[in-house]
């Protein structure tokens, strides 16, 4: 198991790192990961969306990440995280620490987003660039799991606006900013949970299965 | 520790406090997102931007899958204010006793629950169920209560809900009552619904004989005479014929205007039949006619419509009472007052009320025993009242209140005051001793007319008033408590306003004696724990009850008595005592209303303690135990003192009392 973790976060900090940011990593590395056998209701999960300055991962920018977690069953204010890079104009030290935050804050929590290769692909490659970190986390995925958990509203990978007007939530008019979109995937995502309880899939550990596979099922089927 | 790991500490700090910031900027965000929700909706779009920051900061949003229990008398103490964001909830009564005039409530996107328990921090009376797929914006109690000090718009919507609360309870009260009593008519509905609609009606012209013909052909005892313009003028019955026509040898030719009984008594048709039969109670009449509101005549209620159902009814009982010739007769009667009192109580008619009717039929049963003693002593030609003090001068009579009554009297010239005295003392001792046997016990701290101290001539009390006024020693603020709420129960009342004019012409000049009197009313206070609802270790030797009295309505009293005094108001009785003082005060109307409320709840509570928990024959007391009041009375027990409260803390405000 600690093999494991070493081979999922390995590597270590760019020697052109700030002090502060390396020492902080070294935290971060050297922490244990949360256990994912407990039930929904005691587990921690982050919910994540970002900005980005195009759909391209590899050659569009990471903009902004906002996130907030859902435990004992609600969406925490006192535990949300929002971050705008793009008020920093080339301050990269400043970029190294708000993204060593990040990765404080979401404390290697399963994360729950729309979509992975998007979401997934741009933090992926500004932690590798930028902080050194091969960045493997425990995912949930909505994108593929909403059809697998509620095939009765739609059968197969669809826009997330799909899914909120399926679900009849207030959205609000114009363009939603990356807090209220992680907000709307965070209600979703109580729904959703609901729903795998009653299909017996009451951990972490099974619901990150489940991600898993209804996206391996999709791509190959 | 190593230069190397300090420096390595504080570097890792500067990426710890870009977190919390990052954190707070999250925070914000959602902040924001909530507060565009808030807006639309009452009570939220009215706090103040502050307030809604606070709430929206600490809202957490959870969701709830149709069919889910979101919070219920089994999950314990409740943790959190829910408003709903979306979907549906329905509230249902749990239990067997339905405590709030709804049974099932249904709740949607903008309405929150459960506002009395959370702020009660108490279990749920009700069971909250998502009917849809639901979102509410849960707020954890401690950041509730903590806005409901912070925001008065919020506070003033949580108030309201719990007065509504308050007004369904007492409503509610009264069903479990009638559902004890046999009666189920109510005495609340209006005379429009009630007794004949089509009564038998004579023009004043009609010969006599034409009008027996048409009682007779009717079947029926009287008639109501009345002109063309349908406006009554008068009411003819059987007994009339025997006193007006035959013995006082009228010919049946003459009109039936010269026999009838001349200005009947008349109620609009919106006057409720309590109304009808507390004006039977007052002047002893046996009909009350119906007009429209033009005053056209529009029906007749009868004392048997009225009472029809009831085993005793209330003209009986004022007929036994003006007809009793002995004891006997009248403690009979003091047991269909108090039974009548109950059906009264049981068909919905409120604290305020009963207590007055309650008084006005003691204060016939107690006129009366006055008057049967007057046949044993002669005061002919010499001026004097009976006055009753405390509660019973109040017209706040429970259902067992002993005696606390006095005489005063004028000595006519030449006349010798102890001569005089000896013989109202020996008078007021029988007086005493038959009150007793009806039912008034003996005032344990003798303050009854047998007593010299309170037999007094109309100069004696004025000084023994001055006297306390100019003295507020801690024993004349007691007396002035009990002995300023007088009024003539027989005799010549003149005598008791001139006592009037004078104590409240002593007040005014006196400023000191009513900030005596206010730090006096101060020294108890309401029951209301820090940590637990309820103190209810004040009493000794009644560990787990609150004496409802003594720190309930007495607070009230106390207070409204000072107000009274303060602003001239001649009333005795509290309620008027603090409607009539709040006008001349420019205390605003609703504050005033929600302290009426609350001492009305405390009163209701009384009465129905000593009925139901009385053993028959006894006096009931007022201790309660809170814990076996129903969850929505706990709560609205609690509010009424926090009123008690309230009236307390302006009273030290207006008195500069510390």
């Amino acid at each position: 198991m600690l093999g494991l973790k070493k081979f999922l976060f390995r590597g270590s900090a760019p020697a052109s790192l700030p002090g502060d940011v390396r020492a902080s990593l070294d935290v971060w590395r050297d922490s244990t990961s949360p256990s994912l056998t407990d039930l929904h209701f005691h587990t921690r999960y982050v919910v994540v969306d970002i900005v980005s300055s195009g759909p391209n991962p590899d050659s569009d920018q990471l903009l902004g990440i906002a996130a907030s977690s859902v435990w004992k069953g609600a969406i925490q204010p006192d535990d949300t995280f929002y971050v705008d890079f793009s008020t920093l104009d080339g301050e990269g030290a400043a970029v190294d620490r708000q993204l060593t935050a990040f990765l404080l804050f979401a404390a290697k929590a399963p994360l729950v987003t729309y979509h992975i290769p998007y979401v997934g692909g741009f933090l992926q490659r500004a932690l590798k660039e930028r902080l050194g970190v091969d960045f493997q986390p425990q995912w949930v995925d909505l994108a593929w799991l909403l059809p697998s958990m509620f095939e009765d509203k739609g059968d197969s990978v669809m826009p997330l606006d799909h899914w909120i007007d399926v679900f009849g939530l207030d959205a609000g008019t114009g363009r939603r900013d990356a807090m209220a979109n992680t907000l709307l995937l965070a209600r979703i995502f109580q729904m959703l949970m609901v729903r795998a309880v009653g299909k017996q899939i009451d951990t972490a550990a099974q619901l990150i299965d489940e991600s898993r596979a209804s996206s391996f099922l999709r791509r190959t089927h | 520790m190593t230069t190397q790991q300090q420096s390595g500490q504080e570097q890792q700090q500067a990426v710890g406090h870009v977190e919390m910031s990052l954190r707070q900027d999250g925070r914000a965000r959602m902040a924001s997102n909530t507060q565009a929700f808030l807006r639309n909706h009452a009570p939220f779009n009215k706090m103040q931007p502050d307030a809604l920051q606070r709430f929206a900061e600490k809202a957490q949003i959870v969701f709830y899958a149709a069919g889910s229990e979101i919070v219920g008398p089994d999950s314990g103490k409740v943790r959190y204010f829910y408003l709903i964001e979306s979907g549906k909830v329905q509230a249902r009564q749990a239990g067997e006793v339905t405590v709030t005039e709804y049974s099932i409530l249904s709740l949607g996107a903008g309405e929150s629950f459960p506002i009395g328990a959370v702020t009660a921090g108490r279990p749920s009376t009700n069971v909250y169920t998502a009917v849809e797929d639901t979102f509410c914006y849960q707020l954890p109690a401690e950041d509730f209560l903590a806005l409901l000090t912070s925001s008065p718009e919020f506070n003033l919507f949580c108030t309201r809900y719990i007065a509504s609360l308050l007004d369904q309870s007492r409503r509610q009260l009264q069903l479990q009552f009638s559902q004890r009593a046999s009666e189920q008519q109510t005495l609340n509905s209006p005379l429009a619904g009630i007794g004949s609609r089509s009564p038998v009606t004579v023009s004043p012209e009609t010969p006599l004989r034409a009008a027996l013909e048409t009682m007779s052909k009717a079947g029926v005892g009287s008639l109501v005479v009345a002109g063309d313009d349908r406006k009554a003028v008068g009411v003819f019955t059987r007994s009339d014929l025997l006193d007006r026509v035959v013995l006082a040898d009228l010919p049946l030719t003459a009109p039936v205007s010269q026999a009838m009984s001349p200005s009947p008594f008349m109620l609009e048709e919106h006057a409720t039949a309590y109304d009808a039969m507390f004006a039977m109670a007052t002047h002893g009449i046996r009909h009350v006619l119906v007009t429209d509101a033009e005053g056209k005549l529009t029906g007749v209620v009868s004392e048997r419509d009225l009472f029809s159902l009831q085993r005793v009814g209330l003209r009986q009982i004022r007929q036994a009472i003006d007809g009793a010739s002995d004891v006997a007769a009248l403690q009979q009667a003091a047991a269909d007052v108090r039974q009548l009192s109950f059906n009264m109580l049981a068909q919905g008619v409120g604290a305020e009320q009963l207590t007055q009717f309650i008084s006005a039929l003691n204060d016939a049963l107690t006129r009366r025993v006055i008057q049967l003693n007057l046949e044993n002593h002669n005061f002919d030609g010499i001026e004097w009242a009976w006055l009753a003090f405390g509660s019973e001068g109040r017209d706040e009579q429970t259902f067992s209140t002993d005696q606390d009554n006095g005489i005063v009297f004028q000595v006519p010239e030449g006349a010798s005051v102890e001569d005089l005295k000896k013989r109202f003392l020996a008078y007021a001792l029988d007086v005493n001793n038959d009150l007793d046997r009806c039912g008034f016990p003996l005032c344990k701290g003798n303050i009854m007319a047998s007593n010299p101290q309170w037999c007094l001539t109309l100069e004696e009390w004025k000084d023994q008033f001055s006297n306390w006024i100019r003295m507020p020693q801690p024993d004349a603020l007691l007396n002035a408590t009990i002995f300023f709420d007088f009024r003539a129960l027989y005799g010549k009342s003149e005598l008791a306003d001139a006592m009037r004019r004078h104590l409240l012409a002593q007040t005014a000049s006196n400023p000191m004696f009513l900030r005596a009197m206010a730090k006096n009313a101060l020294d108890v206070e309401p029951p209301l724990g820090k940590i637990r609802d309820f103190l209810t270790d004040l009493e000794p030797g009644h560990p787990g009850k609150i004496d409802l009295k003594k720190y309930g309505s007495r607070i009230f009293v106390d207070v409204a008595r000072i107000y009274a005094m303060a602003s001239g108001v001649h009333n005795t009785n509290s309620i008027q005592r603090l409607r009539l003082a709040a006008q001349r005060l420019s205390i605003r109307s609703d504050e005033i209303n929600a302290v009426l409320e609350g001492l009305n709840f405390i009163q209701l509570l009384r009465l129905q303690h000593q009925y139901l928990e009385g053993e028959p024959g006894t006096q009931g007391d007022n201790l309660i135990d809170p814990d076996t009041l129903n969850e929505l009375d706990r709560r609205i027990l609690k509010e009424s003192f926090r009123q008690a409260r309230k009236i307390q803390t302006r009273l030290k405000l207006d008195y500069q009392v510390q």
